[in-house]
């Protein structure tokens, strides 16, 4: 057996993270859209010649370890027929093991000697790709067939000529060809700046040298990855949560989990499950997993490379036909929502073992709303990912303004939406009263509020945590759910339903508000000292009333009253639950 | 008495050691490395220009300039010892500055913190109005609130106050107004607006940006005065010269109205230095390489001119030149030079995870208890011991003698924590972390190069800092570059390259045009309020000035853009304006790999740069310390070449004829080392030059 040398493999495995993030950063400077770009809703990966992840860009944690079930869809479709100068394209979730539909594969075959040694991959997600709704993204879907073009593996460019028919097939497909072009442009300048980096590298270190300290390197993240999980508490830790439902009427969708930890093996089973839906909050297993991946390593403390060898530890059940595994044709245009709940659900059960590793529960991903229609006389769709709380954590206050963290994604500026859409942004800020109370409080809800400008337009939102607002841990309080209001000029309101699937008519002066939900607290809010509530009351962060209330805490102009406090603090414990003995 | 041309004297701090620079009468160099005084930065300034001086035989009345850099504006920043800065701001948006952008700098970490903002959110006042994306006023100012805002900061004491209105780049009217309305109430209160700072769109930059400059003016305000003064106590001139972040150098006293632009000015003052000796040496193509005892810093001099950015973040930690890693720090959208960081230096600690893999960095043992060799409390091996092992660095004391090193510690330590676990001898385990370290280095190079379209084979690297000539010709070797320029004054470097800046200043305005749109005459006005406001704070009639004019261009409907250059004369008409389309585009084929031709190109911000010509100032002179005697030693370079004895000799041993390796450069401000594969030469300007095979 040969034996490796732990120096070479780290050196190879900085030069193989090093080409994953040059990938990422040519593909999100050369994006058009502002999802790929601003969001940074795509991923990039290096793969060696059997799809096995070797890195893959610090981008979209959702995504991690969801390129190798696609590569294993596209090579058991083309073994033997791989040619230098393929260009691959592939999005459907059933016929190529993708994501959804907007997600579009670009794969290229790196070869080396007349060899195929490896793979540069990447996955971006699309402006449009047709179907019932701008943005491909229809919650009120109910088969795949309403969702856009489904395109199995197939080859875009063979032995470097382009495929005219595909292309041609796909830019009459949908709506903002420009964008999508645009964007898979990028995808191919990304796969190329990545294949001429490895190819450099075997050419330094010899094609065998370095193919035989890739495998090693899988090798290497499984040990660590098993370390790791030996180091957790032995047990079957269950948790569920839940999404809201769809439209008007929603029924809960719980998403059933079992985190099940021996020696140094691990494995989640969704039995319990929700069957799939009508709608398009379905998600295929190669997401699910993905989900998965990336609740597990952020609770592990090691820098564990993402690489195959990560998930070779770890195991997931998800019956057929459940949310979490779905079926052909359950359309899942929406399921990144469920992806998130998957995250949360999954930090819920790790909290029992691992109760310092995790935060109380944050808003649950970002909220889209998303207007289209038209404006001077063109077209225009607009939509966000607004984000974003997160929960208390066992030593400081729940943060605002961050992302779910299954999506690193940045907003839109208020002066770029208002220069480019007929919108204006009337207030962006922090909600007071709104996180939940504990010794570490959630955080804060806030508001983004738009007023419609052009003459007509359709709006459709994306949200939830409504009926189940983000839980707290050990004490702490539930945050405050969202509030989604379209304020019409006449002076009606209406309510939104969390998950709209059927879409609103905005006019011209109408104003439409979103406030986010709230972090869950963490830890009993009793125990928070006193000058931690007062600094939240002139930070206008919570009201005096608010700091009485939750916390306990008498705070009269701008000072603590401490002797009232602890009075009032007393009485307070002895209604609890823990004071009954 | 005859007329002597006066000195120029430069002194850069940095959080150790204060580096003095000057160029003495015959055109050669003179430095000196003293203490730093954190309590009083000025009195090490003061006194080590005074040793200097009288070092080399010269008074106060010889010095004509003084040329400064300091860390001053950083430290404020990273330690939370700014002012107590309000921002005022339009109702409804107070939080931009907290919420930021959102995306943080690490993935996976759900106990990571945000920094926390540089006005809290009880200074962060909301005042009526409103402006949209044309100018055109909505809301006129309520001036009421302006006034309830005004009775807040007399209330809470504030320091310094930051403006910044929605939209404010495109019609400035009422922050100006505001403005006013401070300065008639707090005359000494430090102002910033927006729209002097960073007149661009996009709000939480801007904010930002602003927020920052107000944070740091106080004391930055402070320690100017405190220099001023005790220049003037010393007979020297009071009058002097502060770098800024971009690499230019401009008057202390335009510093106080924008000291955010003086956040990175050390290490720009090294690029700078970097660049005026290859571009001597005849390299214009060059990446300056600066390793020190906590990180690495590499930067790109291409056609022989820096290259800036301004996508920058201060206090966000080492990250890979924060492209892709975004939020840890504080945005400052102000031109600085492109350096990439990474958390590798000499006191890098050496480690192993727990699946057997062998780590260097981020953490450092800095400078106490530093490396385990310098025998202060490190037991942790570190970058440093394991060179010590190597025989690269001398076994018995570094800096001219002033560091005593016992190697045996080093030994121990690798041993325990690498070469024991491992099951390696000591040479192969500590040439591992050697060439470990050139990987992580490798990253910070390849983010301004080939993340850039640009191939690093192509270049020259020159090295410098404490740790630069230790490890340039492996990372040169790992990059596949030829040539290798380890410059005299490797360790004072920044305080050579002070010497050789140009006074220059640059100033851009948010201009949203597609480049086929008819906007000839707003182009010429835009680019005259430009040339007016540089004039201004240069304080220099036009035709005393060198002018660059360049816009930020990108393809209608991307969010990136490339800062494209052209000439300073003329009017932007049709026919130039296609001629920039036809640059954007190669520039972009060049990055990307392919262009659009279909598609619109758009301007986004417009630039202007000022500079005032020095004349032909020639690379000053070095003299070589006196000669002492060669010795040898072992040295092990790899498993090809095993343990050989190698020649360890001064600079002053070196020809212009190249000699082979093995060799081994010892100098009171480092050590450089050439492989037996390689061939080292001296120039003309007394620069190490090592070709690799």
């Amino acid at each position: 057996m040969k034996t490796f040398d732990p120096i070479r493999l780290e050196v190879l495995k900085n030069a193989f993270d090093t080409i994953a993030d040059e990938m990422a950063l040519i593909l999100m400077r050369a994006a058009y859209s502002p999802i790929v770009r601003d969001s940074m809703d795509f991923s990039t990966a290096l793969c060696d010649a059997f799809g096995q992840t070797l890195a893959q860009g610090v981008t979209t944690p959702m995504h991690l370890g969801s390129f190798y079930d696609a590569m294993r869809h596209l090579l058991s479709h083309y073994e033997g027929n791989i040619f230098e100068g393929d260009v691959f394209i592939g999005n459907d979730p059933y016929a190529a093991a993708g994501q959804h539909l907007p997600d579009i594969y670009i794969i290229q075959p790196i070869f080396f000697d007349g060899r195929l040694v490896a793979w540069t991959t990447t996955l971006a997600h699309h402006a449009d790709v047709g179907g019932i709704v701008p943005g491909s993204n229809a919650l009120g879907a109910t088969e795949i067939y309403q969702e856009g073009i489904r395109l199995p593996f197939l080859k875009l460019y063979e032995r470097g000529a382009r495929n005219a028919s595909i292309w041609d097939i796909l830019m009459l497909n949908v709506r903002v060809p420009s964008l999508v072009a645009g964007d898979l442009f990028a995808q191919m300048a990304a796969c190329h700046a990545g294949q001429r980096s490895f190819v450099d590298l075997l050419e330094r270190y010899g094609a065998d040298e370095v193919l035989s300290y890739a495998e090693e390197l899988h090798n290497y993240a499984e040990r660590l990855t098993r370390a790791e999980i030996a180091q957790f508490p032995d047990g079957t830790f269950a948790f569920t949560d839940y999404l809201d439902g769809l439209g008007k009427n929603p029924v809960p969708i719980p998403i059933t989990l079992a985190v099940s930890i021996r020696g140094d093996e691990l494995e989640v089973d969704f039995t319990g499950t929700s069957a799939q839906v009508k709608g398009g909050v379905n998600t295929p297993l190669p997401f699910t997993k993905a989900a998965v991946f990336t609740a597990l390593r952020s609770v592990m403390k090691s820098d564990i490379p993402n690489c195959r060898g990560f998930e070779r530890a770890i195991r997931v059940q998800a019956p057929l036909g459940t949310v979490v595994n779905s079926v052909h044709p359950a359309p899942c245009g929406a399921r990144g929502i469920t992806g998130y709940r998957i995250i949360d659900a999954m930090l819920g059960a790790l909290s029992i073992p691992l109760p310092d590793r995790v935060t109380a529960d944050g808003m649950g991903g970002a909220s889209v709303p998303a207007f289209g229609g038209w404006h001077d006389g063109k077209p225009f769709v607009f939509s966000e990912t607004v984000m974003g709380t997160w929960g208390g954590a066992p030593t400081h206050d729940g943060q605002v303004g961050v992302p779910h963290m299954g999506a690193n994604q940045a907003n839109i500026p208020v002066e770029m939406i208002e220069t480019n859409y007929p919108l204006r942004i009337v207030r962006y800020e922090i909600v007071p009263d709104s996180g939940g109370a504990g010794r570490y409080r959630g955080g804060n809800a806030f508001v983004r509020e738009y007023e419609f400008l052009g003459d007509e337009a359709v709006l459709t939102l994306r949200s939830d945590k409504h009926d189940f607002p983000p839980y707290g841990l050990f004490g702490g309080k539930a945050g405050s759910g969202p509030v989604s209001v379209l304020r019409q000029k006449e002076g009606h309101e209406v309510t939104l339903p969390v998950l709209v699937t059927e879409p609103y008519v905005m006019k011209k002066g109408d104003v439409f508000r979103h406030r986010s939900p709230a972090g869950g607290g963490y830890g009993d809010a009793l125990d928070r000292p006193e000058g931690m509530v007062l600094d939240d009351v002139l930070d206008g962060l919570i009201s005096e009333a608010h700091a009485a209330e939750a916390f306990g805490v008498v705070i009269e102009a701008g000072h603590v009253n401490h002797a009232a406090t602890a009075v009032r603090r007393d009485a307070m414990k002895c209604r609890s639950p823990a004071c009954d003995s | 008495m005859t007329m002597k041309a006066r000195l120029r004297v430069a002194a850069d701090i940095g959080g150790t050691f204060t580096d003095i620079a000057l160029i003495r009468w015959d055109e050669t160099i003179a430095t000196r490395k003293v203490p730093s005084t954190p309590d009083d930065y000025g009195r090490g300034v003061v006194s080590g220009i005074m040793e200097l001086l009288q070092a080399e035989g010269l008074s106060v009345q010889d010095v004509g300039e003084v040329m400064h850099a300091c860390t001053v504006a950083t430290n404020v920043i990273l330690e939370g010892k700014g002012a107590r800065t309000a921002l005022i701001t339009t109702a409804g948006f107070r939080d931009v500055l907290e919420m930021r952008r959102i995306r943080v700098p690490r993935l996976y970490e759900p106990l990571y913190c945000k920094p926390p903002p540089l006005s809290p959110r009880r200074l962060r006042l909301e005042v009526g109005e409103r402006v949209d994306f044309r100018g055109n006023v909505l809301v006129p100012l309520d001036e009421a609130s302006v006034l309830r805002a005004l009775d807040t900061l007399d209330r809470e004491n504030v320091e310094a106050v930051a403006v910044c209105l929605l939209h404010s780049y495109a019609n400035d009217f009422h922050e100006r107004r505001i403005g006013e309305m401070i300065a008639a109430r707090f005359p000494d209160m430090f102002v910033s607006l927006s729209v002097d700072v960073l007149p661009e769109m996009r709000e939480y930059e801007r904010t930002s940006t602003t927020v920052i400059n107000s944070y740091v003016g106080p004391p930055v305000r402070g320690y100017l005065a405190s220099l001023t003064a005790q220049l003037a106590d010393a007979g020297l001139p009071s009058r002097f010269f502060m770098m800024h972040s971009a690499g230019g150098i401009v008057a202390a006293t335009s510093v106080v109205a924008r000291p955010a632009q003086i956040v990175e000015c050390g290490p720009a003052a090294g690029v700078l230095g970097a660049l005026r000796t290859m571009v001597e040496a005849g390299h214009l193509d060059v990446i300056s390489f600066d390793m020190g005892g906590t990180t690495a810093k590499a930067s790109l001099i291409e056609k022989g001119a820096l290259v800036r950015t301004d996508d920058y973040e201060v206090g966000g930690g080492i990250s890979i030149s924060s492209k892709l890693a975004k939020g840890g720090g504080y945005a400052l959208k102000l031109p600085v030079i492109d350096i990439s960081e990474v958390g590798a230096g000499g006191g890098s600690i050496v480690w192993m995870d727990p699946a057997g893999g062998l780590k260097v960095g981020p953490h450092s043992a800095g400078a106490s208890p530093g490396p385990a060799c310098y025998g202060r409390g490190g037991t942790e091996p570190t970058v440093t011991d394991a060179n010590v092992v190597l025989g690269f660095l001398n076994p018995k004391a570094l800096a001219g003698g002033s560091v005593p090193i016992e190697a045996q510690r080093s030994v121990e330590a690798l041993c325990r924590v690498v070469a024991t676990p491992l099951g390696m001898d000591m040479d192969r385990a500590a040439h591992g972390v050697h060439q470990l370290v050139s990987t992580i280095m490798t990253r910070a190079v390849k983010s301004v190069t080939t993340f850039r379209g640009r191939d690093p084979r192509e270049f020259a690297m020159i090295a410098f800092g404490g740790n630069g000539g230790i490890h340039a010709i492996s990372l040169a070797r790992a990059l596949g570059i030829r040539t290798v320029y380890v410059p005299p004054g490797a360790g004072v470097f920044s305080a050579l390259g002070l010497l050789y800046a140009d006074i220059e200043t640059s100033k851009s305005a948010a201009f949203l045009k597609r480049l086929d749109e008819d906007c000839t005459v707003a182009l010429t006005g835009f680019y005259a309020m430009l040339l007016d406001r540089v004039r201004a704070e240069l304080a220099r009639p036009v035709g005393a000035l060198m002018i660059e004019r360049a816009a930020d261009l990108r393809y209608v409907g991307q969010a990136f853009e490339i800062t494209i250059p052209f000439s300073a004369e003329g009017a932007l008409d049709d026919r130039a304006r296609r001629g920039l389309r036809q640059r954007f585009e190669s520039e972009y084929e060049r990055i990307y790999g392919y262009r659009l031709a279909e598609t619109a190109v758009e301007i986004v911000t417009l630039r202007l740069t000022a500079r005032v010509p020095k004349g032909n100032r020639k690379l000053p002179g070095y003299v070589f310390p006196q000669s002492t005697p060669a010795t040898t030693r072992d040295v092990y370079f790899g498993p090809e070449f095993g343990r050989v004895a190698t020649m360890v000799v001064g600079r002053e041993a070196l020809t212009a004829k190249p000699g082979p390796g093995p060799m081994i450069i010892e100098e009171y401000e480092g050590t450089t080392i050439v492989p037996p594969d390689c061939h080292v030469r001296v120039d003309d300007h007394a620069n190490i030059v090592i070709t690799l095979p």
